[in-house]
This record gives structure tokens, C-alpha cells and sequence, in this order.
């Protein structure tokens, strides 16, 4: 009987959350409504822009997100250097179709390269250098920042984190240069070009990046949920993950799993980097910091150590990003203050996240 | 115990009222001011200064010619075998340094290209100021020391060009500054500043004219990165299309570097505008030109400004960006301007323009300056006397054709008449616009 006052009782600070979140949201679908049946500013084939521009840069953002969820689910670690490790599957996919583009297709004359006489295997080859970079790239990070931290307290690897992403950056700026540079696409994939969808009378642009980009993000998590879910690796990762003491005493080699996740999040990331490069084409080695961030808000938004989370938290983002200066009737140069608007406000109303559960001491 | 609470009340709806108010702001620019005119007053104690030392050693030449003696700030005197010398304040060290190093090399070219007045050539004196007003001030008190010297090309920096027009303004040295872009310094009633530099509002009414009455658009959409300078342009470019009749039917701001630009842009292309002004840099527009057709902005022009010119631009946006309009500082293709670029290679190493984009209109300050001063010098016996206030006078009424075009200053010392040249990029390079 008492257990249950206690529980049915109200606390200060969720008394404080439920009124400031229902005035929050009130306000907002307020301004919503106003703004999208209102004044007509916009028409549908805007809005259907604004949701695959959404949609295409969340896909992004989930691949990413993952990774900083993965990594926090088994060390309880932010991996601030995850961003750093996506810039260089961007760099190395950039070379790989640089070199394809300049080397000629066996059996056809010099005119054709080998980039658009072979589109389907370059992409591929693509997307295998820009994943292996990267999931090497994870992989000595955990090693070399990470390994030898970890039974030191959970401040330090966060800062040895940090100096990793500032060491990743500016060796790639000096490995690389500062200026920026342009991925040659496949004339079957190149950027600008797409399927028009007629839309209220207009056609509106899906752009084949775009389309390609989003469902090869789609197969990947797919992929990553079945891996997880189904596999041993996927289980040991789990078991690794609820209490490391009894993985490895149930016969789990934990070291091996925890390099085996870096490898996982460093492909995602990878592959993330490449449909990067490929869908907006111009980057540098600052490529990985803001999408890093965002990827990181996103987890913590979906509730990070959940996979489903991060992967709703990386599509909600994008689509916030999109739509939330359109709804809100505000410029588009305050797209961040509105997604990280919008982070806090779900932390307010549900602190572990929309899909996050409540964490465990140790978790915390 | 009521009192008290009414009190506390009314304490605190005063706190609220001045919290209010934007009075700290209004403080804050008034102690600045302040602080300004205190540096203002202190220079010219120091102006006062030489300038006394100076009227001493012309009071006693006592055989001075009558145009000299008629002048009221008197005659630079220079005798035969010395140069007739140009001061120039100009970062030459530093972060600064190529645009210091540019301009300074594009003058000189103008007076080793000049065969000199009566015997007498020009000479530049090129101080460093690293672009600071402090360093401005510092090197135009050490002008005016040196009665050698009868005009200044300069300052470079708009910060150190303002420290510096007090102390010449006493001294009566007329300036001609290639670069000085800050739009107020010709409204404070200085006789001996002069600009060829164009400012960004002039910059946004051409641009706004251009769009209006040459273009023939009547409902644009305006953009801008959030900078100063960005914004700024911007500004006035919707100030000035609406004030022409036209109508801005957007008006968006976007975040510099970012990598997909399609939201913002598929929010104006909604409005559906003939035109797009954007003010901002290269970077951003080369994300905004290759996202066009997918935002659903295919057919309407991108009209950039000198943010957004150069190479960089015209290599990543490939067909994308054929159509594009932006502004420059260079001037379009003749043959004096063929005829530079060869002997200012030749003279220096470098192409015109690597270093900055002031090498044109510093060769120009050379020779609107000569043209001046062989307007007003005369020679009597083996001695060139150039009057100084009819030598302000001769700057300021300049009517001078330069590779950048018409040189004529109005009445506030703004010479640039012809206005910034618009390019277009046709088959994927920048042409100047008919």
C-alpha cells in the first residue's frame, strides 16, 4: 500500500516536466498549424522536397548513430573520434573513384573508363574501401586510445576520445590539405540527376544519390538488426553488453567482441562516409565533425545503447532538420537550434530517450 | 507586512521594465564612441605637433614662388635629384601582408611605368601598419613629417585608413585608397579622402539596378550566409529592389558549410522567384548551384556577388553553375589590361591578382595620383613645387579612365564610377556581362 503512494506520488520535477512539455507542445502544434493550413506558403511539392531531403541526410545520420550506440551499449563510452572514422571512408572512397576514373575499361576504347563502363562494380569497390578504411580505422582506435583505458575511470577515455578525433582531423588535413574536394560519380549515378515524381502538378527531383542513399541505408541497419538479433556474434555483443563479469565468464572472449563492434560501427560509418561523398559530393577533412554531432544528438535522442533508437533518433533528426524551419514559419539558418531544441525537449519529457529504457545503475 | 509585499512587487516590475529596455546597448556604443573620440583627440595633439614643426621650416624659405605662398597649407618643395614621394600605410607583414604586398606592388608598377614630371619621378613609401588603426595612425604621423611626401595611396585596411584621415586632413595630404570598403568613412566630411574602392552597399545597389532594370526581373528571392558581409549585401539589395518597384518574394538565411543546401532552397524556389541574390561565399554557393534543379529552382538565375567569383567555383559546379552571375574587382580583357598582367609578372614573379584581387585598382591609385599632382606641380628654377590643397583639390575633382573603368569622385571622394564589373559564366568560365 505505501509502495503504491509512493509510486502514484508527485514528484517536483515530473510535476515541472509535464507542465513545461504541454505547453512546449501545445505551442508548437499551435505554430504548426498555423503555419502549414494557415498561410499556404508552401505547397505540397515543397513539402515533399523538404521530406526526402529529410529522409536522405537521416538515413545518414542513423548509420552513424548506430555506431556512438554500439559502442556505448558494450563500453558506456561516447566515442568522440566516431565522426573522425566516417571522414575517412569519405577520403577513401573519394580515391578509389578518383582512380577509377582515371584508369581505362579492359576491352572497350579510351574513351570510356572503367567508372562508367563497370558503374555497378566501382560502386561496390567503393563502398569496400570506404567501409574497410573505416572499420580499420575503428578497430586501431579501440586498440590503440581505448584498449589501454579501459579499466581507468570513465572521464579519461572520453577525453582520450576527443584528442583521437583532433589527432584523426588534422593528420588528415595534413596527409590530404585543407582544400576541398569533389567525388566523381558514375554518369549512371551523378549527382543533380533523379526521378521526377509529379506532385500536385509539379514534379518534384528524387535524386537517383538520394534514392540509392536511403535504401542502402535502410538494407544496412536491416542487416545490423538481423546481425544483432540473430547471430552468435550478435548475441555475444548483447551478453557483453548486459554484464562483461558474466560474458566472460559464460566463455565469451570480451576483447574480441568489443573489437568485433568497433569493426561493425566503423563500417556503418564508412558507408555512411561514401553515400556522403556521394549524394553531396564536396567535403574535407572537417567532413566528419558536424554529421558526428548530429549522429551523437540523434543517439541520445532515440536513447542511446538502443539500436531501434538510434536508427528513429538519426531519421527523426534529419526529418527536423528538413520540415522543423518550414513548420516553425523560421530561417533555415536555425535548423540546429531547432533539432537541438527539439533533443532537449524529448529529454525533458522521457530523459532516457523516445526508445531508451531505464538504465541500469551501472549504466549510469 | 502589505506595504512591504507592494514594495517588493514594485521593485520588481522596475527590475523587469529597465531589463527591458535596451539601454545597456545603447550604453555600451556610447562608451565606445567615446573612447573613439578621446583616440581621435589624442592624435591630433600629436598631428598639432609636427604640423608646427613643419610650418617652422617653411616659414623660413623665405623665397617661395606666389602660387605657393597664395596656397593655404603652402608647397611640398622638392629639389632636383629627389623623388617626388606617395606614402602608403599597408599591411606588408603578417596575416595580412598579400593584400598589403599586392596593392603596394601594383602602385609602384604605375610609377616605373610613368616617365616622370620635368626630370622628377615618383617614388612609393610603403610602411607596414600589419592592417591595425593603431599602426595607421603611427605610420601617418611619420608621413607628414616628411615634406617630401605629397600624397598618400592608401591607407588599406578601412580600420587604419579611418585612424589615418584626421592626421592627413591636418596635414593636407590627399588619400586615394584602393581598398578601404567601410561605407561611413566618406560620410564624415574629410576633403582629402578618396576611394576607388567600391563598398558592399554600393556593390548591392548596382547589383539591385542590374537585376531590375538591365535583367528586367521584377520578383526576386534574396539569400545570405548570416555574416556581416553576407547579410549586409543582402540587405541592400532587397532595400534597393524594392525601392526600384520590384519585389523580393523570399528572404532566407542558411548556415555556412554545410553540405546540402536543398531545404532552404526548395523553401524559395516556393515562392517561385525569377532570380536569386545570394550574399555569401564561394563554398556555400557552390553547394546551392549543384542542388538548383533538385530544389526545383531549374531556369531561375543565381546572381552571387564577389564572395562568390573565382576559379573554385566555376571547377565544382561544372554545368551546374553555367548561367551564374558574380561580381569582381577585375576588370574585363583590353589590351592595357593585357599589357599589365605581362609587366607585373615580369616586374614581380607573380600573375596579377594571386595575391589579391587589388593589383588592377592599385595601378589604377598610381595613376589617378600622377594625374593629379601633374595637374598642380609647377617647376621654378631647378626646384618642383606642388601645392598642396590644390593638389587635394586635383584628387578630388580626378577624371581618369584606369583599367578598372571611369575614375570621377563626387563630391564625398567616391571615384569608382563605372561601378564593379558583373561576370557570367558561360561554357564554364567567368566573362565579364554586357
Amino acid at each position: 500500500m505505501i509502495n503504491k503512494i509512493k509510486e502514484l506520488k508527485i514528484t517536483w520535477g515530473s510535476a515541472i516536466r509535464v507542465i513545461v512539455g504541454s505547453v512546449v507542445a501545445v505551442y508548437l502544434i499551435w505554430r504548426v498549424v498555423i503555419i502549414t493550413f494557415g498561410s499556404g506558403e508552401f505547397g505540397p511539392d515543397t513539402w515533399v522536397r523538404f521530406l526526402i531531403t529529410g529522409l536522405v541526410i537521416g538515413g545518414i545520420y542513423a548509420l552513424i548513430a548506430i555506431g556512438y550506440t554500439l559502442v556505448y551499449g558494450i563500453l558506456f563510452m561516447i566515442n568522440f573520434a566516431h565522426g573522425e572514422v566516417m571522414m575517412l571512408g569519405t577520403f577513401a572512397g573519394y580515391f578509389v573513384l578518383e582512380a577509377l576514373s582515371a584508369m581505362p575499361a579492359p576491352g572497350t576504347d579510351a574513351n570510356i573508363n572503367f567508372l562508367n563502363a563497370q558503374p555497378v562494380l566501382s560502386i561496390l569497390l567503393t563502398f569496400l574501401a570506404g567501409a574497410g578504411v573505416s572499420a580499420l580505422a575503428g578497430y586501431l582506435l579501440e586498440k590503440i586510445a581505448y584498449r589501454p583505458l579501459r579499466k581507468a575511470p570513465r572521464l579519461i577515455p572520453l577525453i582520450s576520445a576527443i584528442g583521437a578525433s583532433i589527432f584523426l582531423q588534422n593528420a588528415a588535413q595534413l596527409l590530404f590539405g585543407p582544400q576541398r574536394r569533389q567525388y566523381i560519380n558514375p554518369d549512371l549515378l551523378w549527382r543533380g540527376q533523379g526521378w521526377m515524381i509529379p506532385v500536385s502538378g509539379k514534379s518534384v527531383m528524387l535524386t537517383y544519390t538520394g534514392g540509392f542513399s536511403f535504401v542502402l541505408s535502410i538494407l544496412l541497419m536491416i542487416g545490423l538488426f538481423i546481425l544483432v538479433r540473430k547471430t552468435k556474434l550478435g548475441k555475444s555483443m548483447r551478453a557483453v553488453a548486459e554484464n562483461k563479469q558474466a560474458a566472460a565468464l559464460m566463455g565469451i572472449d570480451v576483447d574480441s567482441v568489443i573489437s568485433k563492434t568497433f569493426i561493425i560501427s566503423g563500417i556503418l560509418a564508412g558507408s555512411a562516409g561514401v553515400m556522403w561523398g556521394i549524394h553531396n559530393g564536396l567535403f574535407n577533412h572537417y567532413v566528419g565533425f558536424l554529421p558526428g554531432i548530429k549522429a551523437f544528438t540523434a543517439a541520445v535522442m532515440g536513447g542511446i545503447g538502443n539500436i531501434p533508437g538510434a536508427m528513429i533518433g538519426g531519421m527523426l533528426l534529419g526529418l527536423m532538420e528538413s520540415l522543423g524551419p518550414a513548420l516553425l514559419g523560421l530561417d533555415f539558418q536555425l535548423k540546429d537550434v531547432i533539432a537541438f531544441a527539439i533533443l532537449i525537449f524529448v529529454l525533458i519529457i522521457r530523459p532516457s530517450g523516445i526508445l531508451g529504457e531505464a538504465l541500469t545503475e551501472e549504466k549510469v | 507586512m502589505k506595504l512591504k509585499s507592494v514594495f517588493v512587487l514594485l521593485v520588481v516590475f522596475v527590475l523587469a521594465l529597465t531589463a527591458c529596455q535596451p539601454s545597456q546597448d545603447v550604453e555600451e556604443t556610447e562608451v565606445s564612441v567615446e573612447e573613439t573620440e578621446v583616440s581621435v583627440e589624442e592624435t591630433e595633439g600629436v598631428v598639432e605637433e609636427t604640423e608646427a614643426v613643419a610650418e617652422e621650416t617653411e616659414e623660413s624659405d623665405s623665397s617661395l614662388p606666389a602660387a605657393c605662398l597664395e596656397d593655404e597649407l603652402g608647397c611640398a618643395v622638392i629639389q632636383a635629384g629627389e623623388t617626388i614621394k606617395i606614402g602608403m600605410g599597408a599591411p606588408l607583414l603578417g596575416d595580412y601582408a598579400m593584400f598589403g604586398i599586392d596593392i603596394s606592388q601594383g602602385v609602384s608598377l604605375a610609377f616605373q611605368m610613368d616617365d616622370g614630371f620635368e626630370g622628377w619621378t615618383y617614388e612609393l613609401v610603403a610602411e607596414d601598419t600589419g592592417g591595425s588603426p593603431e599602426a595607421g595612425a603611427a605610420v601617418a604621423n611619420k608621413m607628414v613629417t616628411d615634406p617630401t611626401v605629397v600624397a598618400i595611396a592608401g591607407h588599406i585596411f578601412s580600420g587604419s585608413t579611418e585612424a589615418a584621415m584626421p592626421i592627413y586632413e591636418k596635414a593636407g595630404l590627399p588619400m586615394m585608397s584602393p581598398s578601404a570598403t567601410e561605407p561611413t568613412l566618406t560620410q564624415r566630411g574629410s576633403t582629402v579622402f578618396n576611394r576607388l574602392a567600391f563598398t558592399d552597399a554600393d556593390q548591392g545597389k548596382f547589383a539591385a539596378d542590374l537585376l531590375f532594370n538591365e535583367l528586367g526581373f521584377t520578383k526576386i528571392a534574396v539569400m545570405h550566409d548570416g555574416g556581416s558581409y553576407g547579410q549586409g549585401l543582402a540587405d541592400v539589395v532587397r532595400a534597393e529592389f524594392e525601392a526600384l518597384g520590384g519585389e523580393v518574394v523570399a528572404y532566407e538565411a542558411i548556415t555556412t558549410g554545410e553540405a546540402d543546401y536543398v531545404a532552404p532552397l526548395s523553401a524559395v524556389a516556393a515562392a517561385e522567384p525569377e532570380a536569386v541574390y545570394f550574399g555569401g561565399y564561394a563554398a556555400e554557393a557552390i553547394v546551392m548551384m549543384n542542388q538548383w534543379s533538385q530544389a526545383g529552382l531549374d531556369g531561375v538565375l543565381f546572381f552571387g556577388c564577389d564572395g562568390t567569383y573565382g576559379v573554385e567555383f566555376t571547377d565544382k559546379t561544372g554545368p551546374n553553375g553555367e548561367g551564374a552571375i558574380a561580381v569582381s574587382l577585375v576588370p574585363p580583357d583590353s589590351d592595357e589590361k593585357t599589357a599589365f598582367d605581362q609587366a607585373y609578372f615580369d616586374a614581380f614573379g607573380t600573375e596579377a591578382g594571386e595575391l589579391s584581387a587589388f593589383s588592377w585598382s592599385s595601378y589604377d591609385t598610381g595613376g589617378v595620383l600622377i594625374a593629379a599632382i601633374e595637374k598642380v606641380a609647377f617647376v621654378e628654377g631647378d626646384t618642383l613645387f606642388v601645392p598642396r590643397s590644390a593638389l587635394v583639390e586635383a584628387v578630388r575633382t580626378s577624371d581618369y579612365v584606369g583599367l578598372t573603368g571611369l575614375i570621377k569622385c563626387d563630391a564625398v571622394g567616391e571615384c569608382n564610377a563605372s561601378g564593379p564589373t558583373f561576370y557570367e559564366v558561360v561554357d564554364g568560365v567567368w566573362v565579364p556581362l554586357d
